[in-house]
């Protein structure tokens, strides 16, 4: 039976995790145990956050792609959906439904919102503003909420309470089946993520107030919390030099709230100590636009491993730590423990392989190689490539394939650039060297782009791959076979 | 067979003469026309099997059709020159021997032009042949489905 995954990313960290996810469902990574669809949800009042615009653009692209793939069964096979498409029961693609809308932090500063600004400096009232000065610093009491929380989980945890209040909650809970789970993204070094998963945890398991709440209470539930694994390039209002020490005593209050309260089924504790990667110092806003970490890919591997156990979760809170094979600041899938590596070494290079193709390759072939023609003569119509000059220039290939595309391969250039460096690929791929590809392996014979050439030539007639009303469909399920089939053959990818 | 081959060269072609009739007797009797029509009629068929279902380019254009009509032309225009030229001298009829060896019959000169005729006459098979092949062919190739058109 179908089954859902609601996943939510709280704050920066959850966003670039859902980027991540949906980067490689592009590939072709499947949740197991008949997740069909997975619902992201983000929650983060920094709506301004340049995390969040992105990863929210990247997923709109994706089910604009995915609505014109018939019945994908590789590259975007797993289907993402919002919430308010679950409700109205059909595709409308707005990325604003990606997240929970908070009330109040658009224009407010943290006293307006809790009105300490309206209390009066009466004898009655002096004692309880000073109580709030005792939890609050005058920093925080003035700061802006549309940045989100600048690392204060005290301030966050007062603001986020209001989202389960929320019509997107309530929809959360109209929306969820008894077969469904939920899966929680956060990092415990901030603000967002550090305030928001414990309440929101609460409320999953013990607000009566949210519709379906008797199949929300025993729902699996899986989370991963990022500890520190990235610093700042400045100390200033957020400091970095805290992160550890703020990860510690919210990992102390974890484990007395939700591990030994059986609250979670399984959580996952993600990181980096030592790091030597410096983000570029922002508050929130436009400006936190971190760098793709190799972390944050990893994160999915334990939304996959949270999947595929769901049928063997433990009555106890199950807790797993993600380890890497070889200690290196260099990573390559071989550097991976083998499971992962097999899980992420044949989508990637896949993907990989498809958008250096399409920049590189595809010139070569337009118009010149059988599955680029459309205007065969004396020939039948189901042996015309749909993949014509047309296709290649018509506006849903330029503002859908290329874009999203073009964040694949920022996606995987940020990663490499980061620190430890997620690099299994070459530097430099060009047309005449595309299966050199990967890093450290030199595959026998021609080199180029021909094979993948070939191969579309080869299922360019096959029925499965074709259909004229949704666009993409061909493009999008020739390339996961032909991709797939020259990899296989020159051995470049870990099965 | 024979007879069908033979009615194309000798009456579509004209490659008969009443005086010279040893010459085609041997090509009759002997399976000539039957190896000269294969060749028009096989040979092609093998090249552009191989050009529409072992040759994977992916980049096939018109030019490397024409060059590959070009290649079948040449390859059949060999073949049946030599096996016009085998058939004739070098047959086991010991009348056309006879015939050829001796000068005043006149058969040596008449015979000199025959494998270049018959070499001829194949060639424009193989390019009438071969853009039949081609059309037919390409219905069922995956790659060079496009050519020649």
């Amino acid at each position: 039976m179908p089954r859902k995954l609601y996943v939510f990313g709280i704050g920066g960290t959850g966003s670039r995790v859902l980027k991540a996810m949906t980067m490689l469902f592009a590939s072709g990574v499947r949740l197991e145990n008949d997740f069909d669809t997975v619902i992201p949800i983000i929650i983060d009042p920094d709506t301004g956050n340049g995390d969040l615009n992105r990863t929210k653009d990247i997923l709109r692209l994706y089910q604009e792609i995915r609505n014109q793939v018939d019945h994908p069964d590789d590259f975007f096979a797993q289907e993402i959906k919002t919430i308010n498409e679950l409700t109205v029961n059909r595709a409308v693609v707005n990325p604003e439904y990606f997240q929970f809308q908070l009330r109040d932090t658009d224009m407010n500063t943290f006293n307006q919102y809790i009105g300490f600004d309206g209390m009066s400096d009466d004898i009655a009232e002096k004692d309880d503003k000073n109580f709030v000065r005792l939890l609050y610093s005058e920093q925080n009491l003035r700061s802006l909420l549309d940045i989100g929380f600048k690392g204060n989980p005290n301030m966050g945890s007062i603001v986020l309470d209001q989202f389960t209040h929320s019509d997107d909650f309530t929809r959360f809970g109209q929306t969820f089946g008894n077969d469904d789970a939920i899966f929680i993204i956060n990092s415990i070094f901030g603000g967002t993520g550090a305030a928001g998963f414990p309440l929101l945890l609460k409320n999953l398991r013990g607000n009566a107030n949210i519709p379906r709440h008797v199949w929300i209470s025993v729902a699996p539930i899986g989370g991963i919390t990022y500890l520190p694994y990235f610093s700042l390039s400045r100390q200033e209002e957020i400091n970095a030099e805290s992160f550890e020490e703020k990860a510690k005593i919210a990992m102390d209050y974890y484990n007395r709230t939700i591990i030994s309260q059986r609250q979670i089924n399984t959580l996952y504790f993600i990181g980096n100590r030592g790091n030597t990667n410096h983000q570029e110092y922002a508050v929130g806003g436009q400006g936190q636009r971190n760098n793709a970490h190799f972390l944050e890919m990893a994160g999915v591997l334990a939304i996959l491993d949270f999947c595929s156990n769901i049928n063997v979760l433990q009555p106890d809170t199950q807790v797993k730590e993600f380890g890497i094979e070889k200690n290196t600041e260099n990573i390559s899938f071989v550097d991976l423990n083998i499971e992962n590596a097999k899980r992420l070494s044949a989508p990637i290079t896949k993907f990989k392989l498809y958008t250096e193709y399409l920049a590189k390759g595809l010139s070569r072939a337009l118009n010149c190689s059988r599955w680029t023609k459309s205007n065969v003569k004396m020939t039948t119509s189901n042996k015309q490539s749909l993949l014509d000059n047309q296709y290649f220039g018509s506006i849903e290939f330029k503002t859908q394939i290329q874009p999203f595309n073009d964040y694949f391969d920022e996606w995987l250039k940020e990663m490499k650039d980061n620190r430890p460096s997620f690099n299994p690929f070459e530097e430099e791929i060009t047309a005449d060297n595309a299966l050199e590809l990967v890093r450290g392996q030199v595959p026998k014979g021609d080199k180029s782009f021909k094979a993948i050439d070939v191969q579309n030539c080869l299922l360019t007639d096959n029925v499965a791959i074709r259909s004229s009303e949704k666009k993409h469909t061909m493009l999008i399920k020739m390339f996961g076979k032909s991709t797939d089939r020259v990899l296989s053959r020159k051995n470049l990818i870990i099965r | 067979m024979k007879d069908a081959f033979a009615t194309i060269y000798e009456t579509w072609f004209g490659i008969y003469s009443p005086d010279y009739d040893l010459i085609y007797t041997n090509l009759y009797d002997g399976g000539g026309y039957i190896k000269l029509g294969l060749s028009f009629a096989l040979i092609p068929l093998l090249l552009w099997l191989l050009f529409y279902f072992l040759w994977r380019y992916p980049y096939g254009k018109i030019w490397h059709w024409l060059i590959w009509l070009g290649v079948s032309v040449v390859v059949v225009f060999s073949v049946s020159y030599g096996i016009a030229n085998s058939e004739i001298f070098a047959s086991g009829n010991q009348a056309l021997n006879d015939a050829l060896a001796d000068s005043s019959t006149g058969y040596m000169d008449y015979a000199a032009s025959l494998p270049w005729r018959y070499a001829f006459v194949n060639m424009l098979f193989t390019l009438v042949l071969g853009f039949i092949y081609s059309l037919i062919l390409k219905q069922f190739s995956k790659i060079q489905i496009h050519l020649p058109f």
